[in-house]
């Protein structure tokens, strides 16, 4: 049990006794948090929104806060004491606990950075040292990723991939799905296009779950593959991991790992981890704002990137004592969250007449639920102004999917949008009748998006 | 010190208090309508959370934040908690226009676009660097080209430099510089001498990295003179790293008239960790642009959007500019006031010390800011890198005093000579007793030689 005490008053961080296992369950000397409590640490959310967006920023509760409060203020009262003394093993306690909890090996190879979009810039800046310096050729190296990769994630590899000469193969996704072999059969043929056309398949980016639309990828499938066909190194882009699907580093078999901890851990805003497999080349992995520690190991190079507030990095073990206040821990609160989005995810469908984009299985914290088609959603424009709508006139906080017809069909027979609801361990079954009642009187208005376009 | 009277806010902007967010452009200069301005009482206030029982002289590696600054952070971050989609979509970028608007005025940029706002002057050397190195894989730049940087740039800009341009072909010629300096023309003879150095073998010189104060030795830099020297003589492009300057010199972008520059705020100006802004002059015809290395969907949209979203993190250090104007404001004169009255303290009590201590100033109080060198005692027996260290750690530890001490290799030829500096700064939570601390402190130490702070490591 990690008994440390919060950071009061400068007080000796080396007092704190450092659990090496997160526990998975309150003990009896921790009791199980209470509604009332739940509700106290959620309080600073907006009470007129219906939240179910946690997938986007996350949420932090009010006792990480206070903990974070604690590590800035410490700073600001002797930040040479602190940076001499207090941060380095601020940030090695965090990353021997998110080491523990992803089932690492070494907490070498656990680096923690901003977020994901930072761990996507450190390794995709290795692979293009890789074909300025010669070990990747142009023309015949590629890196292959997913269609539905995060957008900053596609940016990332135009530019450190394709600026420098790389190929890039997108793997097209089916959506809806109706199960993960649709994905694996893609990936497959993505994979032989790739060899066919001569290519080398240098790096696989792979999502864990996708941001939009958003289903759970079987991985550690698609890495076994890559394993197959001598795919040099996978990269598993986890924004949306740990807190929401399973996440072993021994299981999933990566080679590079990443995972915000602000989305579904709890944290501030902002941390990730950057999981690096032993091996040789992970001594090529650099931050990419260079510090003095340049060269010592990217883990070391990450926790000293110039003067910044690092106090988001150094709460990690106030959030493990927090999660375990929930009974299961971690693990009990993704089941939960995870059977409560498909049963708010399913109520909504029925109450509109329309489908989850995806089986409850390859759903995580998150479903994608079908509008109804006489919205008539017919762009990204379109669900852009329909969100706005929800949360300026329905206070209802929820991102839209535009999924363009397949075929030349008239927009009012296909469900051409599907909400992403997200639940977390604050929201209430009120939040998805508030959604699902906006949606019934738009509906009922004969509300279509052409309405919206002033 | 300032000699205010009452309780004064001359202020025209208002807070963000519950989202309620306004665009108005505080004024750039401090308000006269009346006399007063912040009283002593209420600087103490604002730095109350300052450890009391630390003679707190190092401003220049750490900074500090005002109590009412720390207080518009925390608003900040929490409006982004209670409603962070709302937050990203309606606030941020409006914030963060309004702090690049009041540092485009504070520097005399000509233009917003000018200005991106980045995490530290370290990151901003990584952004200008990759682009170099970037210059180099695609034959912009040929191997071999040079790039120029001072022998005492910052530490994390020299591995920057071997990070980005040794590694991608680059040749970086180190500038040597005299330390104790006696006037600019020291520095300028230097400078030249490795232009000379660079052109003679037959390279162009791609980028001359100069900084606006060094680190460790502590000189203010002419780099007005450096970058005229620099269009004389063909340099390409120059950038200069200012981690200190702005609140502790002069900062004026078309005056100085370089080609990037970069300031933390949050050493000089009062912002919370960490802050810094990368100007970046418009050039008239496109040439390759700058990136941010961390890249977001806003890629291509121009340095300054795409660091004004490198994906979720806490912005709020970058959105409280407007309240940190508001503080400065509150002194006599301004930013101006306050860095005119910290460089003649700083001075003052140099003096008092190297008086005290039988030594020297490194360098001539008008190369100075609002830090300078002062000259330990030689029994002290500094003589090396680590017992620098260890004294500062020793006066930490044992007398309570923070401050950075540079150790200066004996020259050959020199014999008996000042081996230890310390670098004091001064800031306005400043007092004279943090000084006399100090000054004691070592004085313990000098008529203590036989238990001296070595055997005590």
């Amino acid at each position: 049990m990690a008994t440390h005490n919060n950071h009061l008053n400068g007080d000796a961080i080396s007092n704190r006794h450092v659990s090496k296992k997160p526990k998975l369950a309150p003990t009896a000397a921790v009791a199980v948090i209470t509604e009332d409590d739940l509700h106290s640490e959620f309080s600073h959310h907006d009470p007129a929104v219906a939240r179910i967006n946690n997938g986007s920023f996350g949420c932090c509760p009010a006792s990480v806060i206070a903990a974070q409060r604690r590590w800035q203020l410490l700073n600001l009262r002797q930040p040479d004491h602190f940076y001499f003394n207090e941060l380095k093993k601020g940030i090695l306690h965090s990353r021997t606990i998110i080491k523990d909890l992803v089932n690492a090996e070494h907490v070498d190879e656990i680096s923690i950075v901003d977020n994901a979009t930072t761990a996507a810039a450190v390794v995709l800046q290795q692979t293009a040292w890789a074909f300025h310096e010669g070990r990747f050729q142009k023309g015949v190296d590629a890196v292959v990723m997913l269609h539905y990769a995060y957008g900053s994630v596609k940016k990332s590899v135009e530019a450190y991939v394709s600026r420098a000469g790389g190929d890039v193969i997108q793997v097209p996704l089916p959506f809806p799905l109706t199960s993960p072999n649709e994905i694996i059969t893609e990936f497959r043929c993505a994979l032989e296009r790739a060899k066919s056309g001569g290519k080398t398949v240098r790096l696989a980016v792979i999502d864990h779950v996708t941001s939009m639309p958003s289903v759970v990828i079987p991985v550690k499938e698609l890495v076994r593959i890559c394993r197959e066909e001598s795919v040099d190194k996978v990269f598993v882009d986890a924004a949306h991991g740990i807190g929401c699907t399973s996440v072993d580093m021994q299981e999933i078999g990566a080679d590079f790992y990443t995972s915000n901890l602000h989305k579904w851990f709890f944290c501030p805003p902002s941390i990730a981890f950057l999981y690096s497999r032993k091996n040789s080349s992970s001594c090529d992995l650099h931050h990419p704002v260079v510090s003095h520690e340049y060269g010592n190991g990217l883990a070391v190079e990450s926790a000293w990137i110039g003067n910044r507030d690092y106090s988001a990095q150094l709460v990690v073990p106030d959030v493990l004592e927090f999660v375990n206040r929930f009974e299961g821990g971690i693990q009990g609160i993704k089941r939960r969250n995870h059977e409560k989005v498909v049963e708010m995810g399913q109520m909504l469908a029925a109450a509109w007449g329309t489908h989850l984009g995806s089986p409850p299985e390859m759903c995580a914290s998150m479903a994608m639920v079908g509008l109804p088609a006489c919205l008539g959603i017919r762009c990204d424009l379109d669900v852009a102004r329909l969100r706005t709508h929800l949360r300026d006139e329905f206070g209802v906080e929820v991102p839209i999917y535009f999924r363009a017809p397949a075929a030349a069909i008239s927009a009012g027979d296909v469900v051409t949008g599907y909400a992403r609801i997200s639940y977390q361990v604050y929201n209430k079954v009120e939040d998805y009748y508030k959604f699902r009642d906006a949606v019934d009187q738009l509906v009922n208005s004969g509300f279509t998006c052409a309405q919206l376009s002033t | 010190m300032d000699s205010p009277t009452t309780n004064n806010h001359n202020h025209i902007h208002t807070h963000h208090l519950n989202g309620a967010s306004t665009i108005s452009q505080p004024s750039k200069k401090p308000k006269l309508l009346s006399s007063s301005f912040i009283t002593p009482a209420e600087i103490h206030e604002e730095f109350s959370h300052h450890d009391p029982s630390v003679a707190r002289i190092n401003n220049g590696s750490f900074g500090c934040c005002p109590a009412s600054v720390i207080a518009a952070q925390h608003r900040s971050q929490l409006h982004y908690l209670r409603q962070p989609d709302n937050f990203y979509f309606n606030e941020l970028k409006k914030g963060i226009l309004q702090s690049r608007t009041i540092i485009k005025d504070l520097v005399n940029a000509k233009h917003v676009d000018e200005i991106s706002i980045v995490d530290n002057a370290t990151t901003a050397a990584a952004i200008v660097l990759q682009h170099t190195a970037w210059s180099f894989h695609e034959g912009t730049f040929q191997k071999g080209d040079v790039v120029l940087m001072l022998h005492y740039a910052y530490g994390a800009v020299k591995k920057s430099m071997e990070a980005y341009v040794t590694r991608a072909g680059g040749h970086v010629i180190e500038v040597p510089l005299p330390f104790p300096v006696a006037s600019n023309e020291e520095i300028v003879r230097e400078f030249r001498k490795a232009l000379e150095r660079g052109k003679s073998e037959g390279k162009r010189i791609r980028l001359a990295v100069i900084d606006h104060v060094t680190s460790m030795p502590c000189v203010v830099i002419p780099v007005k003179e450096l970058v005229q020297i620099c269009r004389e003589e063909g340099v390409e492009k120059v950038f200069i790293d200012a981690a200190h300057s702005i609140g502790c010199v002069d900062v004026d972008m078309e005056e100085i008239g370089a080609d990037f520059y970069t300031s933390n705020l949050h050493k000089w100006f009062f912002c919370p960790p960490s802050i810094a802004f990368l100007y970046t002059r418009k050039i008239p015809k496109g040439g390759s642009e700058l990136h941010h290395p961390v890249v977001s969907h806003e890629y291509g949209n121009g340095l300054a959007v795409e660091s004004a979203w490198i994906g979720t993190r806490d912005y709020s250090a970058q959105l409280v500019v407007p309240a940190a104007l508001e503080f400065v404001n509150r002194f006599q004169g301004g930013i101006e006031g306050i860095k005119k009255r910290n460089h003649d303290a700083v001075v003052e009590m140099g003096e008092m010390l190297a008086q005290s201590w039988g030594t020297h100033l490194g360098s001539p109080p008008d190369m100075c800011g609002s830090m300078i060198m002062v000259g330990l005692p030689t029994s002290l027996g500094i003589a090396c890198d680590d017992d620098a260290l260890g004294l500062r750690v020793h006066l930490r530890e044992q007398f309570g005093v923070e401050v950075p001490i540079y150790y200066r290799p004996p020259r050959d030829g020199e014999v008996g000579c000042v081996t230890g500096y310390a670098r004091i700064s001064h800031q306005v939570y400043n007092k004279v007793d943090d000084y006399h601390k100090f000054r004691d402190a070592v004085n313990q130490l000098v008529n203590n030689v036989s238990k001296s702070f070595k055997v005590v490591l």
